[in-house]
């Protein structure tokens, strides 16, 4: 039976969710019409239509320049690298032990998982000192190599609990069928179960391309030289304290959001189940 | 694999080797940066065995990064920084004294002003390159006759509210903006002796006068930099007080010419803005410190400061540069000169750092009208006292 | 009686943690040693010109500074060597000749291992005085520290094997042969009078002497060997974060209990923590005070949390609805804010809350109201931070309520209509049951996340007004990065945090749990 509901209820709903919709999209729709509207200060109008076009802030995003280098696009190559060789890091690594996570049982493997789990969501930036002082010593501070290396503290743990969950899917009869034929546990990895984590894999290395990318604070504290810069840094500086280019962030947050919010949509159905299942498993 | 490779080559090749030769760390940018990268490569030109590397530091995180990366070794061998913070750079040992490799001859390459206020205990702390001062800019289009007095200003204030604009834009909530007005009025941050005199009754007066021109509409409430860049080129403020750099904040178009501050009409005083010394600054760590120093003497010799005076408009503390055509006939640059004679030197000892953000914090009290005068100042020396127990 | 073999194993095992805190220790002696001998030596060097006025190996004698009548800060010294003055042409010994007239006698050891002796030479028998005439400069040749004893080691570890060895097969002493054996290793460290580290050593040897007894050792072993696939794959990920995590996680405990300034660390146990702990003198409001931050945090917990619940929770009723029309549409659309990157999302904010151009106050002014100084009041300012999070977290919220939502049968509803009950009937007892289970894990989660939400407090408010906005975690990286490198407080803020995360992690967590379960 289909309960039809009262008008008046009908109107109150749809009204309320068309006002949180307008408040859901209006910031975004500000930085757009900054992005499109010249002039390096925030406009007077509270429109969300911008009153003049103009792509003069994409041109200067994509132009500016120092030394003789494209500083855009050294950003971009930054922030590509980075996060790239975090997801690399991140899922070779994690792979195995999730594995292990998932079909074995051994004495501290409940200990495992929930240090896995803590560790993940303790923030990064308790750790931000003694890694600082750490890759001083190192000398490795000012360099992707630096950068990457911390990016990795975060990603490990989450490609661990993200393809463990994964791999719990994954019926075992195929494993057992192979071990059963004499194959060792690390053949059956390498032959059976990679190739058919290839979707679990290609989530999870999103993911943490995604989390690399949008890294923010790890990479200002870190790099002191202005060329090796990522993207967030960048785009933070353009909006600092001293000078205010609101034109340049407005077209610079266009540029560096849209793909990573195009992954997200297409990865969010996966995320939450990731993350609950954990909470709730672990 | 492969994917592999290429990411450690990308990385490896994103390193560049600064190490054997002298690496400057600077956070300009526009006309500054380009003056400073000629004399570089003027430097690298003529001693290809000691190469020269500029760094651009962004300035709201530089003088941080700075200090946490010269203890380790991380640092730049030099810098170029304002004069305010040597003591407290000198004192934690992150600056190399430099009067051992100075002579008189070399020393008199600067205006006297300028090497004195890079003086510390007794040392030589770093070559001056520009130094700098606010000065009162004037839209030549709303203002007929530049005001020389602070009533002649306030004068301008109902023809401008006419226009819906101010007479005077300026970042009044910061404290080296409101200097002016502090020494301007007698009062001062530091006494003769060194200590701290914040909480006087010419101080008081200073703030009530800063509170006065945002209450009678002749200047906006605490605007930051940019606003009070687009007010002026919007020709919604009739006089800005500024540094040298807002000439590259100016529009084109617009008429506009320098003038020193006004004098205050209360005590006959001039407004006296804080002097700032833009120097270049020895790392204690510098690798090789004697070819940093011949840069440092490189980067602040007559030609190199004919140079930024060109191609930047830097006021240059070598008095030589200005016998240079070009630069002699730049009208801006004698108002700064000229401005320089009123100026008093920024306090250096370590305990001024702490000052700056209580003072601003006092500064927005009164701007807003929610504080008196004396008793946001006696917050401002309640403050300090504990930074510096 | 044990096995000659397990005894071996054990042995080799608890030995190698053995030798490494001798190393250790060796270390810390070492350098402690080198400093005292460089600058004794130092000294001496400076008694043998002050006695007997012949030039010394190390030590200069240096003699005031004469000014430049035009520039006083220009000065110029003499030294006096192989009995004349000449000018003094080396930069070091000036400057430590200056060094001295503005901080009295120096004893230390430089950055490269040589003894740095400043003092005052002139009138002997008078109290040095800081206008000293002649200045005394004593600097020795980097020593080499002392070798790594390896004879040593090697011999106490093949005399602890010998011991060991013996103990196992006579009889019943193999536990004490193993005691035996590690107490050996630690004779080295109490001859260096490394005394913790000897005690370590010992209480290390008694620990596996007792495990022994009840076969743990045994049962270790076992279990490693039997699981060794499981842990073969689980190495390369635990290796990584011991390296990445565990070593900067205790370096991070460690350092709390050192302070920091300019470049050198020195030792200062609790005081760090308590420091903190007490709020360091300073009133409960004011923002430098620990319990002030952390009551900050905790409100702004409570409030977001709140919110983003309250708002996905009834935004997940209304978009399960299934007369709505575009209910996709609008779950695209309330995703958005989750979508873009938070940094992004925080410098946005922070634009609409200028105080001149930005879009709130644009709007009250097209409304009537004067606009607000949104950062210079702590109210509006945590209010501004607060809808900015509010406006990034929710959809998290309401993405688990719908999936939860969805879990719930039809035909409950359809029994509960039958019953005749009301609208809050059946949220009460059916809809919060099944919502509860989903939320609570998200209760959790986003708890955690808004404590340790960085980048929202440091780009929107920046702590305005005055750091009372900031929360513990921006609080610690202005301790680390901003408040003049005081690193060892900031690590032990950061120590502290994280034992209020675990708190909170271990037992709030499991409330929420069991409210759910009960």
């Amino acid at each position: 039976m289909k309960r039809r509901p009262r008008l008046l209820t009908m109107v109150a709903t749809y009204a309320a969710l068309i006002v949180l919709v307008c408040v859901v999209l209006y910031p975004v729709l500000l930085v757009c019409k900054k992005a499109f509207e010249p002039g390096r200060t925030l406009s007077t109008s509270i429109s969300p239509v911008p009153a003049t076009f103009t792509g003069q802030h994409f041109v200067d995003l994509f132009t500016s320049s120092s030394r003789g280098e494209l500083t855009f696009l050294r950003h971009t190559l930054n922030s590509v690298v980075a996060a790239l060789a975090t997801t690399v890091v991140g899922v070779v690594l994690s792979c195995t032990a999730a594995y292990a996570l998932s079909r074995f049982r051994f004495p501290g493997r409940k200990l495992g998982l929930t240090t896995f789990l803590v560790v993940q969501m303790f923030p990064a930036t308790l750790l931000l000192l003694p890694l600082y002082v750490v890759l001083d010593r190192l000398g490795l501070l000012n360099s992707l190599v630096g950068l990457v290396l911390v990016y990795s503290t975060t990603a490990i743990p989450f490609c661990v609990w993200t393809l463990k969950g994964y791999f719990d899917t994954l019926p075992r009869e195929l494993e057992e069928a192979a071990r059963i034929d004499g194959a060792s546990q690390w053949m059956v990895f390498r032959r059976i179960i990679l190739p058919l984590a290839r979707p679990g894999l290609s989530v999870t290395a999103l993911f943490s391309f995604m989390t690399a990318w949008n890294e923010f604070i790890m990479a200002s504290t870190f790099m002191t030289d202005e060329s090796k810069y990522t993207l967030p840094v960048l785009i933070q500086s353009s909006v600092g304290r001293f000078t205010q280019d609101w034109g340049f962030f407005a077209a610079g947050a266009v540029v560096t959001s849209i793909p990573v919010m195009i992954a997200f949509y297409v990865l969010q159905k996966y995320l939450v189940g990731g993350l609950t299942a954990g909470a709730v498993k672990g | 694999m492969k994917l592999l490779v290429l990411l450690f080559a990308l990385i490896a090749c994103g390193e560049p080797r600064e190490r054997g030769g002298v690496v400057l760390w600077h956070a300009y940018n526009g006309l500054e940066r380009t003056a400073l990268e000629e004399t570089a490569a003027r430097w690298n030109a003529e001693h290809p065995e000691t190469p020269l590397t500029l760094i651009a530091v962004p300035y709201d995180s530089f003088a941080d990064k700075l200090t946490s990366a010269v203890p380790h070794g991380n640092g730049p061998d030099l810098f170029i920084f304002n004069e305010d913070r040597i003591g407290s750079w000198a004192e934690s040992g992150i600056i190399e004294p430099i009067e051992f490799w100075v002579d008189d001859a070399l020393a008199d390459r600067f205006t006297d002003q300028a090497t004195r206020a890079l003086a510390y205990r007794g040392s030589l702390w770093g070559l001056p390159v520009a130094v700098k001062s606010l000065v009162l800019y004037v839209r030549t289009d709303l203002v007929k006759q530049p005001p020389r007095t602070t009533n002649e200003l306030l004068a301008l204030a109902p023809a401008m509210k006419k226009r819906n604009g101010y007479a005077l834009a300026y970042v009044n909530g910061n404290l080296y903006f409101h200097a002016p007005w502090l020494h301007g009025f007698g009062g001062s941050v530091m006494d003769d002796t060194g200590r701290l005199s914040i909480s006087t009754a010419q101080a008081a007066d200073a703030m009530a006068f800063a509170r006065k021109l945002v209450a009678d509409g002749v200047a906006p409430s605490e605007p930051e930099s940019p606003m009070v860049a687009t007010l002026f080129n919007e020709g919604k403020a009739a006089t800005v007080i500024s540094g040298p750099w807002f000439v590259t904040d100016i529009a084109k178009n617009t008429p506009w010419q320098v003038v020193t501050l006004p004098i205050v009409s209360e005590t006959g005083k001039p407004a006296a803005p804080f002097l700032g010394v833009e120097s270049i600054l020895m790392s204690s760590q510098a690798h090789d410190k004697t070819a940093a120093f011949a840069v440092m003497s490189a980067l602040t010799n007559d030609a190199a400061a004919i140079t930024r005076a060109k191609v930047a408009r830097q006021v240059v503390a070598n008095p030589a540069a200005y016998a240079d055509a070009a630069v002699a006939r730049d009208p801006a640059l004698h108002v700064f000169l000229a401005q320089l004679e009123q100026t008093v030197p920024t306090p250096k000892v370590p305990a001024m750092r702490t000052v700056w953000t209580p003072y601003e914090n006092a500064l927005g009290e009164v701007l807003a009208g929610r504080s008196t005068p004396s008793a946001a100042l006696e917050k401002v020396v309640d403050e300090v006292k504990k930074f510096n127990k | 009686m044990i096995d000659l073999g397990r005894q071996m194993r054990d042995f080799v095992v608890v030995a190698i943690l053995a030798i490494l805190i001798a190393t250790c220790a060796f270390v810390v002696v070492r350098n402690t040693e080198l400093t005292s001998h460089q600058i004794a030596l130092a000294d001496r060097a400076i008694d043998t010109i002050h006695d007997s006025r012949a030039p010394s190996a190390h030590a200069v004698v240096v003699g005031p500074a004469t000014a430049s009548r035009k520039h006083p800060f220009l000065r110029k010294r003499q030294v006096f060597d192989r009995g004349i003055w000449r000018p003094l042409t080396d930069k070091q010994l000036y400057d430590m000749a200056t060094r001295y007239e503005r901080q009295g006698e120096i004893a230390e050891l430089t950055a490269d291992g040589r003894g740095l002796v400043v003092r005052c030479i002139d009138q002997p028998g008078l109290p040095s005085s800081r206008s000293c005439t002649s200045i005394a400069i004593a600097i020795t040749e980097p020593a080499k520290p002392a070798p790594y004893p390896f004879l040593v080691l090697i011999g106490v570890l093949g005399l602890g094997a010998a011991i060991a060895a013996a103990g196992a097969l006579i009889g019943r002493a193999g536990r004490a042969g193993m005691f035996a054996a590690i107490a050996v290793l630690a004779v080295p460290t109490m001859l260096w009078h490394a005394w913790i580290a000897a005690s370590a050593i010992l209480l290390l040897g008694g620990a596996v002497a007792l495990a022994q007894r009840v076969a743990l050792t045994d049962r270790i072993a076992a279990a490693l060997v039997k699981n060794r696939t499981a842990l073969s794959f689980l190495a390369p990920a635990a290796i990584a974060m011991f390296v990445l995590v565990a070593t900067p996680f205790f370096i991070g405990i460690v350092l709390g209990f050192y302070d920091h300034h300019a470049g050198r660390w020195s030792f200062v146990g609790l005081s760090n923590f308590t420091e903190i702990l007490s709020g360091s003198g300073r009133a409960l409001d004011d923002p430098l005070n620990f319990w002030f931050i952390l009551g900050v945090t905790v409100l702004w917990t409570i409030a977001n949390v709140a919110l983003h619940v309250t708002i996905g929770v009834s935004l997940a009723l209304a978009l399960s609805r299934k007369w709505i029309f575009g209910r996709g549409i609008f779950r695209m659309l309330f995703i958005l804010p989750w979508a873009i990157p938070n940094y992004i999302t925080a410098l946005m904010w922070k634009g609409m809350f200028d105080e001149q151009y930005g879009a709130m106050n644009l709007m009250l002014h097209k409304a009537g109201f004067s606009g607000a100084s949104w950062f210079h009041h702590w109210a509006t300012s945590f209010g501004a931070n607060v809808a900015t999070n509010t406006w990034l977290g929710f959809p998290f919220m309401m993405v688990v309520a719908l999936g939860a939502l969805e879990t719930i049968p039809k035909e409950l509803y359809e029994a509960a209509d039958v019953d005749g009950a009301s609208a809050w009937q059946r949220f009460r007892h059916i809809t919060l049951p099944h919502l509860r289970p989903a939320l609570g894990p998200a209760v959790a989660l986003g708890s955690i996340w808004t404590f340790n939400m960085f980048n929202v407090i440091y780009l929107v408010s920046a702590g305005k007004p005055n750091n009372s906005t900031n929360i513990l975690v921006t609080d610690a990286y202005r301790w680390a990065f901003e408040r003049n490198e005081s690193y060892g407080m900031a690590a032990a803020y950061g120590t502290i945090i994280f034992l209020i995360l675990l708190l909170w992690t271990v037992f709030g967590t499991r409330i929420v749990r069991s409210k759910e379960d009960a």
